[in-house]
């Protein structure tokens, strides 16, 4: 049964304390950093279900669980072990004297899964969608055990938590007094299920892995990845509950109880003792002991880890001298608290392999995000404590009467350091809009992939049957081509804008010649860069993928004079100056546009805008190839627009050979050397 | 899960690369099929070409001119159906895995446990959906086949029942072994990786990159999860009721102490506090 204090409520909030008679400055400030957090928080949030997780995080289709995952659910659930753990070692095992850290460490493990709830919701893709476990439920799953578990587990901290409330003067009428008495009677049966369902997840975190044993790295993959999951959050458990009152002590001034939290002390070390030869006799009964020796960075994070985590906070706490001292516990806890922390993200994130050249660092987005819950926990802790009675510091008040006058609420004042509290929200919401990325803003906008130019190879050609009319074998000029065939060598244009080997061989003289020698040029190349008569398809179509802006504004202001000049081309004055109600720019330079072209972006259409290489090809070549295959089949075939005519296979490819053939940057330098092979082909 | 697989009734793919061009026919068909969008450089892609929201079957090349067309592996016992926890995959008695936009919530773990990195996501999107292959359910299911397998002008990826996608690997590797990997004693991957997967290839080189780890064992992968999911029962009731029998016995432990130390100092006061708390 409940403490017989705990039934007691507080005569007067503290709040008027802390604001009126004796201002904490250590809190103060505390809450104007967390207020701050909060703002910058609020900004993120709207960018992030604005946009999206592509905008926002630095998510990947290989590094699916990132940041949010690890810290907020994985370490977030793992830091909360504190709440089952103290409540079983006083409810279930009679150890009264720890009785004092029950509501602290219920309260954070509340507020901690709250924070997992929360931080969830901006993980999911659809976080509208959190409740179909409970009426779509696929039991095979072992992240539908951790969701039930996690949400009845809420509700249990809820009920465990509400006599808290309860007890204050607000509530003091009989309904509540009589849900009170309900609730404080089920007290062990809460506690029960509560343990129950903290072990089933808390273990049930780490089944999450067990699926992939192909992407976890084997220092860190285990078949009793649960239990170990279980065993280090109790460890993490009762040190949190440590780090929490000796923060909470230097924030509200109470003085630290050395002997109680030597105890949990002397329990964690066990406990971590425990973790240390699970995970160290598992990796030994298994083989794998040896791998943490092979020197590779991860062999090391290991070894680190598992020291800082968890040797050497068990080794320092086995000795009463270190858990009898304020400054022990606390480096101790702190140890214990990032090192168990580091081994969710080590499973989560750091270990689980990945492609090398796909690399994951949070963007500062979703550390703010994550930062915001926490603030937010660490707020709403900070109003529990002022308001009610959280922490027990020994001193017993009467019971006041309920009186209806006093719960009315105060008319609402703004107090200084609400003030300070607003500023600081606002002064930091500001900063986070202008340090928002352009992305967050907007939405998310494709890389650009430029266009390199095409080059001239010699090959062999032999002739096959339509559709595809020819073989080519590009650099092996002599060994692999068949003795009996009759081999042509020519050269061939390979078309390969994006520089990923999946090239296109075209023949320029082959196609020059069937579409009628030199009058055809104008067939394809159906505009020229200004003062040019040789432009090639890349100089315009710039982007593999996306449209280029050809019109370059600031170049043309420039030439044309300055601020005087707009009216050159903006001509109409009733209407607003943008790109359609201003000249064309064959209107000035008659030259680009090349009569009698199949392209139709001509003078009309003709705007400044190029759509991406590789639709400005397909667009160009497939068009006539099924035209081809409609009008002339017995000569070209009747599959002639057939996707490997062009894309085909190339024989003997050696890389090496062409080795010159690499990426290359992009853009004008080589304007050169692509006229020179304009001129060239076209001859 | 483990049901024993039906080889005549369950549809297959089966891949030859030696006969693979490369020419992206299959690519060109199903995103005609699926209406899905051209393919953009986001930042989440190192590679435009390879599979993507947009993209659900891509070529992928190997040095020496080797094309391999990567797509979802349907497995026998999927990863992604036992991790999806509201039951949005779903693998079809015809072979298909099948994914359901309606149910899925977003938490992205089935792409945490494909064995072969497949499932991709909408990043682009505020409102994110999984895409990939779904081998033409549809399509299979009106009797025609897969619009990639449809389009192939070289007859390098053929669909049919598993059974027979078998019986003509077999034949193939069998009549010419040495022109398969591994040369002499050829594979055909998917025969009996994890459990069987109704997407097969048999190739001239070695497609063990198409999986995360170049052994992926026979072995289920939905198993490795059952196992410690199937304690979860007797773990709950077993919990219950040591911490149920702990509390009895302490409290039964710390009455009778009580009672003794009453019956030893019967005037003493100082212990009555003790069993209020």
């Amino acid at each position: 049964m409940l403490n017989k204090c705990q039934v007691m409520a507080l005569q007067m909030p503290r709040r008027v304390d802390v604001h009126t008679n004796s201002p904490n400055l250590a809190l103060e400030r505390v809450k104007n950093v967390l207020w701050a957090v909060m703002g910058v928080w609020a900004v993120v949030t709207v960018a992030r279900f604005a946009n999206g997780l592509g905008a926002t995080s630095a998510l990947t289709d290989a590094v699916p669980w990132g940041f949010w995952i690890a810290f907020d659910v994985m370490a977030g659930v793992a830091l909360a072990a504190g709440g089952f753990v103290i409540a079983a070692a006083v409810y279930i095992f009679g150890l009264n004297r720890y009785h004092q850290f029950t509501r602290p460490a219920i309260l954070t493990a509340l507020l901690g899964y709250l924070a997992v709830a929360v931080g969830l919701l901006y993980d999911l893709g659809l976080p509208w969608h959190i409740w179909h476990p409970m009426i779509m439920p696929q039991h095979h799953s072992v992240l539908f055990e951790v969701a039930m578990c996690v949400m009845l587990y809420l509700t249990v901290l809820s009920l465990e938590f509400s006599p808290a409330i309860l007890e204050h003067p607000l509530f003091h009428r009989p309904f509540f007094q009589k849900l009170l008495h309900v609730i404080k009677k089920v007290t062990i049966p809460l506690v029960i299920a509560g343990i129950m369902l903290s072990c089933l997840h808390q273990s049930s975190l780490g089944s999450l892995f067990l699926i992939q044993p192909f992407r976890l790295h084997p220092l860190w993959y285990s078949p009793i990845m649960w239990i170990l999951y279980l065993v280090s959050a109790i460890g993490l458990g009762l040190m949190m509950v440590t780090l929490e009152s000796l923060l909470s002590a230097w924030l509200f001034g109470h003085p630290v109880r050395t002997d109680l939290l030597a105890g949990l002390g002397k329990m964690a070390s066990f406990v971590l003792s425990v973790y240390v030869l699970l995970r160290v006799g598992d990796l030994w009964y298994r083989d794998k002991l040896l791998q943490a020796l092979d020197g590779s960075w991860l062999a090391g994070l290991f070894l680190f880890e598992i020291l800082f985590s968890a040797v050497v906070p068990a080794t320092l706490l086995a000795f009463p001298r270190v858990r009898h001292s304020i400054a022990g516990l606390a480096t101790c806890s702190t140890m214990v608290v990032l090192g168990i922390i580091g081994y969710r993200f080590d499973t989560c994130i750091i270990a689980f392999a990945r492609p090398k050249d796909m690399p994951y660092f949070p963007t500062w987005i979703e550390l703010a995000v994550s930062a915001g819950v926490v603030a937010g926990a660490v707020l709403v802790f900070i109003f529990f404590n002022e308001n009610l009675r959280i922490i027990d510091h020994g001193e017993t008040t009467a019971p006041s009467e309920y009186d209806a006058a006093k719960a009315k609420r105060a008319p609402y004042t703004f107090t200084p350091a609400m003030r300070r509290h607003s500023l600081c929200f606002v002064v930091a919401a500001a900063a986070a809009i202008g340090l928002l990325p352009r992305e967050a803003i907007y939405g998310p906008e494709p890389r650009p992939t430029p266009v390199a130019h095409s080059r001239q190879v010699e090959a062999l050609a032999i002739d096959r049957e339509p559709p595809l009319r020819r073989a080519f074998h590009l650099s092996s000029m002599s060994g692999s081509v068949p003795a009996s065939a009759d081999a042509d060598p020519v050269v061939v244009t390979m078309i390969d804008g994006n520089r990923n080997w999946r090239f296109v061989a075209f023949t320029h003289d082959a196609h020059a010649q069937a579409l009628g020698g030199r009058e055809s040029c104008r067939i394809c190349h159906h505009q020229n860069m200004t003062f040019d008569q040789n432009t090639a398809c890349y100089q315009c179509h710039r982007d593999m993928y996306e449209i280029t802006d050809t019109f370059d504004h600031l170049l043309h202001v420039e030439k044309l004079g300055e601020n005087g000049s707009c009216a050159v081309c903006h001509r109409t004055e009733d209407r607003a100056k943008s790109r359609e109600s201003s000249l064309a720019c064959w209107q000035c330079h008659g030259d680009m546009v090349v009569e009698g072209s199949m392209i139709q972006s001509t003078e009309a259409g003709l705007t400044g805008f190029a759509p991406g290489y590789m639709d400005a090809m397909h667009g160009l070549c497939i068009r006539c190839h099924e035209n081809l295959s409609e009008t002339q089949p017995e000569v070209y075939g009747t599959e002639f627009g057939r996707c490997d005519v062009c894309h085909r296979e190339f024989k003997d490819t050696d890389h090496r050979r062409l080795a010159p053939y690499v990426p290359m940057p992009p853009g004008h330098v080589m304007l050169s050397n692509a006229e020179k092979t304009a001129t060239q082909g076209s001859e | 899960m483990s049901a024993k697989v039906d080889n005549k009734h369950t549809f297959a793919i089966l891949t030859d690369t030696t006969k693979c061009t490369g020419c992206e026919a299959c690519v060109h068909a199903c995103k005609q099929t699926y209406g899905l969008e051209r393919d953009r450089a986001w930042r989440w892609k190192q590679n435009v070409d390879d599979l993507s929201s947009t993209r659900f079957t891509t070529i992928t090349t190997r040095p020496g001119s080797h094309h391999v067309r990567r797509q979802c592996r349907h497995c026998l016992e999927p990863a992604c159906v036992s991790a999806c926890l509201v039951g949005a995959l779903q693998k079809t008695p015809e072979g298909p895995v099948i994914y359901d936009e309606k149910r899925c919530m977003g938490c992205r773990y089935c792409m945490m446990a494909c064995p072969y990195g497949i499932p991709r996501y909408k990043w682009e999107s505020a409102v994110p959906v999984v895409r990939k292959c779904i081998m033409c359910h549809d399509r299979i299911k009106e009797g025609k086949q897969p619009a990639c397998t449809e389009a192939c002008p070289y007859g390098a990826t053929i669909f049919g029942t598993r059974e027979e996608m078998l019986t003509e690997a077999h034949r193939r590797i069998e009549a010419e072994p040495d022109k398969y990997y591994p040369h002499g004693s050829p594979k055909i991957y998917g025969e009996h990786d994890v459990g069987g997967t109704s997407v097969l290839y048999i190739s001239d080189v070695n497609l063990d990159f198409l999986g995360w780890k170049p052994e992926l064992g026979d072995e289920p992968v939905p198993a490795l999860t059952w196992g410690a999911l199937r304690k979860v029962p007797p773990v709950a009731l077993g919990v219950a009721a040591l911490m149920s029998g702990v509390y009895w016995m302490i409290g039964r432990r710390m009455h009778l102490q009580e009672l003794q130390e009453d019956v030893e100092q019967v005037p003493g006061d100082g212990t009555s506090n003790a069993s209020e708390s």
